[in-house]
C-alpha cells in the first residue's frame, strides 16, 4: 500500500474556550453584588422606595425559598412547563418541516414565503385574546400560543439555512443519484440542523413568552396565573421571585439549545449564528 | 473487486467509452440577465482505460466540461455518450472528484469515503468496511478516520475526496485538479499511487490538472483548453513508455519537448485572457 506516513494525532480537536476567563467572572459577580446591595440599601436602610412596592432582595429571596417549599406553586410550575413543552415541540416539528420544504422548492419559496414573513411579523400577542375565547382558559389555548409563537422563526431559520446548502455539497450527493428525500435527509437537512437550532433558541423564548402571556389573560393555572394572583394581593416579593423562577427557566431552556448545537453541530462552532430571524 | 481488467486495452482497439460530440454549455446568469458560454463546440473520444489529462488557463470551462460528463450539468447544445449511450444524468459509471473536496462536515473520514457506497446502497455484508479502510489507507489517511474535515488540512480534505471516489469503483473517474491543495511531496507520492490503482484497475481517467509536469506524467493524451469561449486548443498524444517513473521520465528529451510546447501555449492562452479580461 502506501507509503505516505502522517503520524496520527492523539490531541483532543481543537476547541475553542467559550467559558467566560476567571477575571471575568468575578468582575460579573462583583457588579451583580454591587446591585443588589446598592437596592437593598435604597429600600431596607435608606428608605428612598416603599418596600410595599419594591422589596428588598433579602425579601425576595426569602420569598423564593418559601415558594419552592410550597405545593401550589410546583403544580403551577408543572402546568407551564408541560403547556410549553407540547407547544414547542409541536413548534419544532411543524417548522422544521416546513422550513425544509420551502426553503428547498423554489416553487413554494416564490409562493408561499412571502406569507410567512407576513404572519412572522404580524403581533401575534394581539390574538391572544381571541385565542382564549375559542380554545378557553385551559391548556389548548395556551398550547396554541406557544405554538404560534415559536414556531416562526423556526421555519424562517431553518428555510434561510436550506437556501444556503453549499451546492457543491448538493452535487457531491447528486453523483450517487441521491434525489428527494433521501437528498432531503442525508444532506438538506444535516446542513440546515445549525440554522434550525438557531430558531428553536428563539422559538424557546418567545414561546416562553406566548405561555405567560396565555396564563396572564385567561388563566385556570400555571406560573402566570400565580404571578398574576400574587400581584394582586400586593405580594411584591412573591411576584418578582416568581418572575426570577420564570427568567431561571427561560435560560436553563436556552443553555441546553446551545449545548445541543455545540453536540449536533460542532462543525458549526466556529461560525457567526442567526439568532434572529 | 469488480473491475478486474488489469491488462490496459489496445489504444484504439475498441469504440470510444467517452464521446463527446459538439458540445456546447451557456450559463444564465441571473443577476445580469445575459447568458454566459462556458465551452463551445468541444469534441472529444476517450478510449477505455486511457488516461486523459486536461490543461487550460482558470475559467476556460474545465470544471464545466467534466460536470458535463458527470451528468451534473447539462449541454445546452451537442451530447455526450457513455459506453453509446447519451448521458442523461449521473451514474454509478462514473465517480466524481471534487475542485472543492465537497465534503459532509458533519461525517468523520471514514463515514464521508462510505458515502458513496452508502448512497447507492452498497453497505450489504461486511466487505465494505475493507474496503472504505483500503481506500482511506491509499490516499495516506490511516489514523484519521475519525477526524472531522475541519481538523483536516486541505490537502487532506482533498485526499478524502479522491478517497471517496476511488471506493465506489466506478469504469470513469473525474477528476477535478484532485492534487492542487497538497504538497509538492505527498503530490509525488499521491500521483504515483494514482497511476499504479489506473494501471492495476484499468479505469478511464479524465484529470484536470494546473500543473503541466503533471499533465504528461500522468497522461496518455493531454488536452488543452483555451478561453473565450472554453474550446479545445490541441490535443497531445503524450507516446511516453509506462510504467512511468517520475524522476527518470524527466530528463527524457520527449518529455522536455511536450513541457516547452505546453508552457508556450499555455503562456500564449494566459496572455490573450489577460487582454480580453483587461479590455
Ligand atoms: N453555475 C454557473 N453559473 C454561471 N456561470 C458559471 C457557472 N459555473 C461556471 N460559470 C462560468 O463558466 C466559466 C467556466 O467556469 P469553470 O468553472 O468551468 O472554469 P475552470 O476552467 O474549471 O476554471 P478553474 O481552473 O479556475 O477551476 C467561467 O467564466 C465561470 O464564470
Ligand atoms: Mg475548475
Amino acid at each position: 500500500m502506501t507509503t505516505i506516513s502522517i503520524e496520527a494525532v492523539n490531541a483532543p480537536p481543537l476547541r475553542r474556550h467559550r467559558r467566560l476567563p476567571d477575571k471575568w467572572a468575578w468582575l460579573l459577580m462583583a457588579v451583580v453584588a454591587g446591585i443588589l446591595l446598592v437596592w437593598e440599601a435604597a429600600v431596607s436602610w435608606l428608605h428612598l422606595v416603599p418596600e410595599s412596592f419594591l422589596p428588598p432582595p433579602t425579601a425576595v429571596a426569602a420569598a423564593f425559598v418559601e415558594l419552592l417549599g410550597r405545593p401550589d406553586f410546583w403544580q403551577a410550575f408543572v402546568f407551564s412547563l408541560q403547556n410549553l413543552a407540547i407547544g414547542l415541540v409541536l413548534a419544532v416539528i411543524v417548522g422544521v418541516i416546513v422550513g425544509l420544504a420551502v426553503g428547498w422548492s423554489p416553487v413554494l419559496r416564490f409562493t408561499v414565503a412571502p406569507f410567512l414573513w407576513l404572519l412572522y411579523s404580524t403581533p401575534k400577542v394581539a390574538l391572544a385574546p381571541l385565542f382564549i375565547l375559542v380554545l378557553g382558559l385551559g391548556n389548548e389555548s395556551k398550547i396554541a400560543l406557544v405554538f404560534l409563537l415559536a414556531v416562526f422563526p423556526i421555519i424562517l431559520n431553518t428555510m434561510e439555512g436550506a437556501v444556503t446548502v453549499n451546492a457543491s455539497l448538493v452535487n457531491a450527493a447528486r453523483v450517487y443519484n441521491v434525489n428527494g428525500v433521501a437528498l432531503g435527509w442525508k444532506v438538506i437537512f444535516p446542513a440546515t440542523l445549525p440554522y434550525s437550532l438557531a430558531g428553536i433558541q428563539r422559538g424557546v423564548a418567545l414561546g416562553f413568552t406566548g405561555e405567560v402571556l396565555g396564563e396572564f389573560l385567561g388563566g385556570a393555572g400555571g406560573l402566570g396565573h400565580l404571578l398574576e394572583f400574587a400581584a394582586y394581593q400586593f405580594e411584591m416579593a412573591e411576584a418578582i421571585a416568581m418572575v426570577f423562577v420564570m427568567v431561571i427557566v427561560a435560560n436553563l431552556l436556552l443553555a441546553l439549545i446551545s449545548a445541543l448545537r455545540k453536540r449536533l453541530a460542532p462543525w458549526y462552532d466556529d461560525r457567526q449564528v442567526m439568532y434572529g430571524a | 473487486m469488480t473491475t478486474t481488467t488489469i491488462e490496459r486495452p489496445e489504444p484504439g482497439a475498441s469504440a470510444p467509452l467517452i464521446s463527446v460530440r459538439n458540445l456546447t454549455v451557456s450559463y444564465n446568469v441571473a443577476r445580469t440577465g445575459k447568458t454566459l458560454t462556458a465551452i463551445e463546440g468541444v469534441d472529444l473520444d476517450v478510449r477505455e482505460g486511457e488516461f486523459v489529462t486536461v490543461l487550460g488557463p482558470s475559467g476556460c470551462g474545465k470544471t464545466t466540461f467534466m460536470n458535463v460528463i458527470a451528468g451534473l450539468v447539462k449541454p445546452t447544445s451537442g451530447e455526450v455518450l457513455v459506453d453509446g449511450r447519451p448521458v442523461t444524468g449521473p451514474g454509478p459509471d462514473r465517480a466524481v472528484v471534487f475542485q472543492d473536496y465537497a465534503l459532509l462536515p458533519w461525517r468523520t473520514v471514514f463515514d464521508n469515503v462510505k458515502f458513496g457506497l452508502e448512497m447507492q446502497s452498497r453497505l450489504k455484508g461486511d466487505g465494505w468496511r475493507d474496503r472504505v479502510q483500503e481506500a482511506v489507507e491509499l490516499v495516506g489517511l490511516k489514523g484519521f478516520e475519525s477526524s472531522y474535515p475541519r481538523e483536516l488540512s486541505g490537502g487532506m480534505q482533498q485526499r478524502v475526496g479522491l478517497a471517496r471516489a476511488i471506493v465506489a469503483e466506478p469504469r470513469i473517474l473525474l477528476m477535478d485538479e484532485p492534487l492542487g491543495a497538497v504538497d509538492a511531496l505527498t503530490r509525488e507520492v499521491m500521483r504515483d499511487e494514482i497511476e499504479k490503482l489506473i494501471a492495476a484497475t484499468g479505469k478511464t481517467v479524465l484529470f484536470i490538472t494546473h500543473s503541466i509536469e503533471e499533465a504528461i506524467l500522468l497522461g496518455d493524451r493531454i488536452v488543452v483548453f483555451k478561453s473565450h469561449p472554453g474550446a479545445i486548443k490541441e490535443v497531445i498524444e503524450t507516446g511516453l513508455e509506462r510504467p512511468r517513473s517520475e524522476r527518470s521520465v524527466q530528463s527524457e528529451p520527449r518529455f522536455l519537448e511536450l513541457r516547452d510546447h505546453l508552457w508556450e501555449a499555455l503562456q500564449h492562452e494566459a496572455t490573450a485572457a489577460a487582454r480580453v479580461a483587461g479590455s
